[in-house]
């Protein structure tokens, strides 16, 4: 039995789109639901720092993963994707986009949901990164100045539905043409 | 030590995190003008890495912009207290315009 569970590509694509997507995701709800739940307008309770503190990690955490999953998914994962198979290739299932440009009916996968997928993803690293940085130089103030709350809420809200939508957009194409 | 720097009258000054906000939101756009700019084949930035092809230099060229636009803010911004609702606005905006310029049905109203 030598035959590979998982071939490297694809376990490259899973830590892109489900360890460190996914990850971020789920970091997101917190922080958001965090951001709605903790504010507080007495700074000085033991509690709010506390609670402030973890805040600042979650949002920090977010950050690096949202980084992480633009990075891989730029530089590991989208050059096999992109790969020109040699002329008269007809098995294309190694060269997804080909792949994917091969059939009209999911042509639209590359033409739209890819050049999203290209470019989103590192929108929503940019607003994660200005969230954490806030919430570590300000900490507790986060939680007790309605301005920046609210700010800090729109932002990472923008940013749950841009990573939302491109890892759907990721399924799609997964589904279709996975990187194996 | 960030802390006092920001503080101000006792009261912590907000132009750290208004300059944080208003960098991503400059990032945000930068990343849709490279795009844009690029689909119009008005302007492109020379490949950085060749197997990811012009991703790579559109990205990291926005991403650079962000980073110098959050840098000169911040250094100008930090320790004053800055009137939030016009930069609030200006980044969204910004965030907006960006994120739209990434969707390819806009590109083709070129």
């Amino acid at each position: 039995m030598d035959t590979m569970l998982f071939t490297d590509r694809s376990i490259w694509t899973m830590i892109h789109g489900i360890a460190l997507g996914g990850g971020a995701l789920m970091g997101l709800s917190a922080a958001l639901f965090s951001l709605r739940a903790m504010s507080t307008a007495d700074v000085s309770d033991v509690a709010a720092q506390t609670q402030s503190r973890c805040l600042a990690w979650l949002t920090v955490s977010i950050a690096v993963a949202l980084w992480l999953t633009v990075l891989v998914g730029t530089y590991i994962n989208f050059p096999p994707y992109r790969a020109t198979p040699p002329a008269g290739l007809l098995d294309l299932s190694q060269y997804p986009r080909s792949l994917i440009q091969s059939d009209p009916g999911t042509v639209w996968l590359q033409s739209f949901a890819m050049e999203i997928k290209e470019h989103v993803p590192w929108i929503a690293a940019m607003l994660a990164t200005a969230v954490a940085f806030v919430s570590v130089r300000y900490r507790s103030k986060l939680l007790s100045d309605a301005q920046l709350r609210s700010m800090s809420t729109a932002l990472l809200a923008i940013c749950f539905v841009l990573v939302f939508f491109v890892a759907l957009l990721g399924i799609f194409i997964n589904k279709v043409a996975p990187l194996e | 030590m960030a802390a006092s720097e920001d503080r101000k009258n006792g009261e912590v000054a907000n132009g750290a995190a208004l300059a944080s906000f208003l960098g991503a939101g400059i990032g945000a756009f930068a990343v849709g003008v490279m795009v844009i700019l690029s689909e119009a084949g008005l302007f492109v930035v020379p490949t950085l890495y060749a197997p990811a092809g012009g991703v790579s230099s559109r990205t990291t060229s926005a991403a650079l912009i962000w980073v110098i636009g959050w840098a000169v803010l911040h250094s100008r911004w930090k320790g004053r207290q800055i009137e939030s609702r016009r930069v609030h606005a200006v980044t969204m905006l910004l965030i907006g315009l960006g994120v739209l310029l990434t969707f390819p049905p806009v590109w083709k109203l070129l």
